[in-house]
């Protein structure tokens, strides 16, 4: 079922409450009341074109948006890639480190065993890490130096750097997955660790491995699905911008 | 497959010493159990120490019967027995193999092999989704940091070989990643977590 905007907020909840974590990563907060999404996203400033096909795409992975409908800033979705960067790093990361450390504390529970989950969450960190850097550092500020050149109408992007011979393509490219380790980590605790005599710390862990997973699917899904043609549709438009000018 | 486990019952000490030292240098993955005294409940050892092989002086299980005709794991059970010296037919028909322990070294080893290969199969055919022998080898090199290639050198395959085997790997356990592999190792004793130090 589509999300539309003349739903209730508090509705769209109701019907997917996993919808919670990324609609705190627009600043908004619960406490809806009868507000509609549109008034909801008016109330905080939120695009909310941009808002439903975030949320649609969540909510359900074969929605596409058509092209016509992206009518919002690239930076908007910068910012909420960003963001999203943000809450892994800074947020959920540490916190699944933090439970995993706490194993440490069971009774009846090996040691070892509980040193090789988190060595190999520390690698799993590591990668993510490197993967958002990567897009942090490459990606996003030709994204930004694409939108500021096109605002202008100046093609000229040598005061960015990383700008030159770069295209979208190279991300598209080598946009590598970072879930293969999670769902990795996910079948070791399953199938493979030998369990303590109460597993419910295993299950939180679990649980959050899961949410983590499903987030990150999501969020490569919109890199995929949204970022890079809203870029190659940019590019299209800066090289007519060129040939314009050489033109002149 | 994993380790293969295997009871041993037998009064003397010094046959069990030999038994296991004999185990250790077949090289294959066993684990021990051990039981010293005469089997009041066979089915209850059984139960607790869930072994694939049972290795036993016949004398003690005379009176003894073997659940083979439950379906559970229990039935899988290879029974050899531990000869001294001369053993009745009768006796001789209940179990599947022989070990005459007054056999000399290559025989025994040769023994023990036959006993391993097959107590894998047995638990192949019921167990799909456990790892044969040669899919735990290129594991273990996959954990210890081995390339296709280098692994296909030491195997003397060819490197395709090794990715089918690699593929099926990844499927029978559900681990996609190198780290996760290295992790399964461990856990399941194919390597030591001192063997991988200075490989990543
Ligand atoms: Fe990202
Ligand atoms: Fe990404």
């Amino acid at each position: 079922m589509l999300i539309t905007g003349d739903m209730k907020m508090a509705d769209v909840i109701h019907l997917n409450h996993h919808l919670l974590h990324m609609i705190n990563r627009f600043g908004i907060q619960l406490g809806f009341g009868d507000r509609t999404v549109n008034e909801v996203c008016q109330h905080y400033d939120v695009h909310a074109d941009f808002f439903l096909q975030l949320v649609n795409t969540f909510h359900d992975p074969s929605y596409f948006p058509l092209n016509e409908l992206q009518n919002f800033p690239p930076g908007v979705l910068v910012d909420y890639l960003h963001k999203t960067h943000q809450f892994y790093l800074e947020v959920k990361i540490p916190e699944i480190e933090e439970l995993i450390a706490q194993l440490e504390t069971l009774s009846g529970i090996d040691i070892d065993h509980i040193k090789l989950l988190e060595d190999f969450f520390r690698q799993y960190k590591q990668e993510l890490t490197s993967h958002i850097n990567k897009e942090e550092q490459r990606v996003y500020p030709y994204v930004k130096a694409l939108e500021n050149a096109l605002f202008t109408q100046n093609p000229d992007m040598s005061n960015c750097d990383n700008c030159r011979e770069y295209s979208i393509q190279q991300y598209e490219d080598d946009h590598d997955d970072v879930e293969s380790k999670l769902f990795d980590l996910k079948n070791i605790i399953i199938k493979y660790m030998p369990a303590p005599k109460d597993s419910r710390m295993f299950n939180i862990i679990l649980h959050e491995l899961f949410e983590l997973e499903k987030d990150l699917n999501n969020h490569g899904h919109i890199e995929d699905l949204i970022l890079v043609p809203m870029v190659e549709r940019m590019e299209k438009e800066i090289n007519q911008l060129r040939a314009g000018n050489t033109v002149m | 497959m994993g380790r293969i486990t295997i009871l041993l019952i037998e009064p003397s000490f010094l046959i069990r010493e030999g038994i296991k030292t004999l185990i250790s240098q077949s090289g294959k993955p066993f684990n021990m159990e051990e039981s010293e005294t005469t089997i009041v409940n066979l089915s209850k050892l059984l139960q607790k120490t869930k072994p694939h092989i049972v290795m036993a002086n016949p004398v003690l299980l005379t009176d003894i019967s073997f659940p083979r005709e439950t379906n559970d794991d229990l039935s899988q059970i290879q029974y050899v027995a531990l000869i001294h010296g001369q053993i009745e037919p009768k006796v001789q028909g209940r179990f599947n193999f022989m070990l005459p322990l007054n056999a000399d070294k290559p025989t025994l080893i040769k023994k023990i092999e036959e006993i391993y290969e097959a107590c894998s199969i047995k638990n192949q055919e019921k167990e799909s989704a456990t790892l044969s022998e040669r899919e735990s080898t290129i594991l273990k090199y996959v954990a210890l940091g081995l390339t296709n290639n280098d692994i296909a050198e030491r195997l003397f395959i060819s490197s395709h070989t090794v990715m089918t085997h690699r593929k099926n790997i990844t499927r029978k356990l559900g681990i996609k990643t190198i780290s996760g592999l290295t992790v399964y190792a461990i856990l399941n004793k194919l390597i030591k977590v001192e063997e991988l130090q200075g490989t990543q």
